[in-house]
């Protein structure tokens, strides 16, 4: 067993988050992770209250085993579901893109977990002071929003500039990267890609079916242009549209960040994986396999567990 | 029958239609960069049983068939 102080600190088998992916992380998904020990964890996305009440109380129907909501900080719904949470008694929120400093002492004081999605030193920093109980450091191995930095070098820097624990995120799929990042100073790693083709996971066959044949070079990134928009998604048609537009000198900001818009949904929802964006991370490559929420978690652990117990094997 | 499956294989990696590539498209018109093209030749392999060096004059789809066809036709 891996003892971390995440997992002491919500109770989890497993110090494994399952990545809050808009249009993908569900109620159903997020309580397969937290019933098989991990926390699972349900995407508000950019939908009003009523969406994340119902996903709720769908993940209470299945699991009494503690899960976080994702908080998406720029949807214009985020003051509504920002108290959601807390009407709710939701045990853990993560946040992502923005700077969650104007909820934190709200969600504290409900007795809610804080974990900010950060992709530098001073997101990080910026985090701890405003109170999170620990950050998610996130390389742009990931798929979905991205920053600049890789997991590798994000992760140690973030641990040296924080007292706080730090998860690491981005590119880990299997015990090899959870043991790597628990090697760089984090305890505790989130999955997102690894968890898309899980069979509780509800998003369309065909995208999962994207994933499963991806290689290490399927993703590419869009929106890098004029910053602040960059995707991560496995190449198609939509993305070879989008680039081609985004590079044209005609082209403004504003119509990079209008390009992706309904996107997401036209892959995980429709299945229509030639014009819609199919987010995944690097690791894509690597998950061939659809199953079990448990069997990722049990898997992924347990050969963390086996690596970390071989390591002193280098040291002579 | 190489350009018929040279083309499948390419449309299932860009997630197109066989019918929308043709013989004489350039691979960086489809938006393949060079890492792409080390994969198709690795995967021509696997598909054709010949191996295909990274060449930079295989620009194109066909040039690729007509390399594949000259290197079966050896064996």
């Amino acid at each position: 067993m891996i003892d971390s102080p995440i997992s002491r600190m919500l109770g989890l088998r497993y110090p494994v988050f399952q990545g809050g992916m808009a249009w993908i992380s569900d109620g159903r998904l997020a309580a397969a992770v937290s019933e098989a020990g991990g926390l699972g964890i349900i995407s508000a996305m950019n939908a009003e209250a009523g969406y994340l009440k119902e996903q709720i109380a769908l993940a209470r129907s299945l699991t009494d085993k503690p899960f976080g909501v994702n908080i998406m900080l720029m949807s214009p719904h985020v003051e509504e579901v920002a108290k959601t949470v807390i009407e709710e008694k939701v045990p853990a929120v993560t946040t992502g893109a923005g700077s969650a400093g104007k909820y934190i002492p709200l969600w504290k004081e409900a007795g809610i977990r804080v974990f900010p999605v950060v992709a530098s030193v001073a997101s990080a920093k910026m985090a701890e002071r405003a109170g999170a109980d620990a950050v998610i450091a996130e390389g742009q191995e990931s798929g979905g929003h991205i920053g600049e930095m890789t997991t590798m070098a994000l992760v140690p820097q973030v641990c040296d500039a924080v007292s706080i624990p730090v998860l690491a995120a981005g590119g880990i799929a299997d015990g090899r990267g959870m043991a790597a990042a628990l090697m760089l100073g984090a305890c505790g790693v989130q999955m997102g890609t690894r968890f898309l083709v899980a069979t509780e996971c509800g998003v369309h066959q065909n995208y999962k079916d994207m994933v499963l044949r991806a290689t290490d070079i399927s993703t590419v990134t869009t929106g890098r242009r004029f910053g602040g928009n960059t995707c991560r998604g496995i190449k198609n048609p939509f993305t070879r549209e989008f680039l081609r537009v985004e590079y044209e000198p005609t082209t403004t900001a504003e119509d990079v960040a209008n390009l992706g818009a309904g996107a997401l949904r036209r892959a995980a929802v429709m299945g229509d994986v030639k014009t819609g964006s199919v987010l995944a991370g690097q690791i894509a490559g690597m998950v061939k396999e659809e199953m079990p929420a448990a069997d990722i978690l049990r898997e992924v652990c347990e050969g963390c567990e086996a690596l970390l117990g071989k390591g002193s094997s280098w040291v002579k | 029958m190489v350009l018929e499956k040279v083309k499948e294989m390419l449309a299932d990696k860009l997630g197109m239609s066989p019918d929308e590539i043709t013989e004489d498209a350039k691979f960086v018109d489809l938006g393949l960069d060079s890492l792409d093209i080390a994969e198709m030749l690795m995967n021509t392999e696997d598909a054709f049983g010949v191996s295909v060096e990274p060449d930079a004059s295989l620009t194109t789809v066909g040039a690729l068939v007509e390399k594949i066809e000259s290197l079966m036709g050896d064996q």
